[in-house]
């Protein structure tokens, strides 16, 4: 019982939160995606989606670059390496959670 | 949403409009349609029919997907960045692009190239150069079915799949029309170019008939998203 439970509190919280795993999951395959398009995939507000990317940038697992698009305000943004590294630990980590018997073999 | 398919959502996200299907399927009307007139050109001098339809195939591809790229880019830029935001696939490296050659040539190449040589070499093997019209269509069903299958599985859009059977089993059904048909007599005196007619008529049509199916398909996907996404207020399409 011990091992499991280790492996729950050691799960990245940052990533572990439902929205920010799946915007972290949505860039995992692309090179990057502004704004709308987390918007629209995620189905978050604004306000919602704005915070959790702070909280990822601010982690380190994202980049960010702003720039325009004609007059247009665009920013786009980015899994960093750090970033990519941790959705890979965190999808690993869950294996031996949710099927322990198969993590210990 | 699982974590899976957030991921293939991002994968997916150049065919979403539809117009990467429609692209693709003028491109394909058109290979389809310079291999059909290269079925129906005047049978002789063999060599200059096989080197025109064989220079028609590398325009159309070659000035096709250059055109295509860009139309492509134009159309998102204008009516599907502002509905539903801008992304930008991750670009294939060099030594992806050299494993992705390397595959290639050892699955598509290296088995033609190992057939040809039996054909020159065995005499036994040349009888299945006379049934050329019935395996090459099949052989170039599975060429298209099995990539645009994987398509659908590595996306998640489950048309593309359906489209890799379709691919698949009309190259197959192609090929048993031939057969159907008889395969070209060995010991007439116009065999060659017989034999490759009737490939390419077979190709051609098997090309325009995948041709027609994306178009449509990136036609209805089109219209779907159009009516799902309507342009903000502020801007227009």
């Amino acid at each position: 019982m011990t091992e499991p439970r280790h492996s729950l509190l050691d799960l990245d919280r940052v990533i572990h939160e439902p929205a920010r795993l799946l915007l972290v999951a949505l860039l995992s395959s692309v090179d990057s995606a502004d704004f709308l398009f987390l918007l629209k995939e995620s189905g978050l507000t604004k306000g919602n989606l704005s915070v959790h990317l702070t909280r990822l940038e601010e982690a380190g697992y994202l980049s960010v670059e702003k720039s325009f698009r004609g007059k247009i305000p665009h920013t786009e943004y980015k899994l960093t390496p750090k970033g990519s590294s941790a959705l890979d630990r965190y999808r690993k980590s869950l294996g031996p959670i949710l099927n322990p018997k198969k993590g210990r073999k | 949403m699982d974590i899976d398919a957030a991921v293939k959502r991002g994968r997916g996200y150049l065919f979403v409009d539809g117009f990467a299907e429609m692209a693709a399927g003028v491109v394909f009307a058109l290979l389809g349609g310079v291999l059909l007139l290269g079925g129906l050109m005047p049978a002789e001098p063999l060599l200059s029919r096989i080197l025109a339809t064989g220079t028609g195939v590398l325009i159309v591809k070659a000035a096709g997907f250059v055109a295509a790229a860009l139309a492509i880019w134009w159309f998102k830029d204008r009516f599907t960045y502002p509905r539903t935001g801008y992304v930008r696939q991750k670009r294939i490296s060099v030594s992806q692009l050299f494993v992705l050659a390397r595959n290639a040539f050892l699955v598509l190449a290296l088995p033609l190239l190992v057939l040809g040589a039996a054909m020159a070499f065995v005499p036994a093997m040349r009888g299945a150069l006379f049934s050329i019209p019935i395996w090459a269509p099949a052989l170039l069903g599975g060429v298209w079915g099995i990539p645009c299958y994987w398509l659908g599985e590595w996306t998640g859009l489950r048309r593309f799949r359906l489209f890799g059977i379709g691919i698949l089993f009309a190259g197959v059904a192609v090929g048993a029309v031939q057969l159907l048909v008889g395969v070209p007599n060995a010991l007439a005196s116009g065999f060659p170019a017989q034999a490759l007619s009737r490939t390419l008529v077979a190709m051609g049509s098997l090309t325009v008939l995948c041709g027609a199916a994306f178009a449509l398909s990136g036609l209805v996907t089109f219209l779907h998203y159009r009516r799902e996404n309507p342009m903000p207020s502020g801007r227009e399409s």
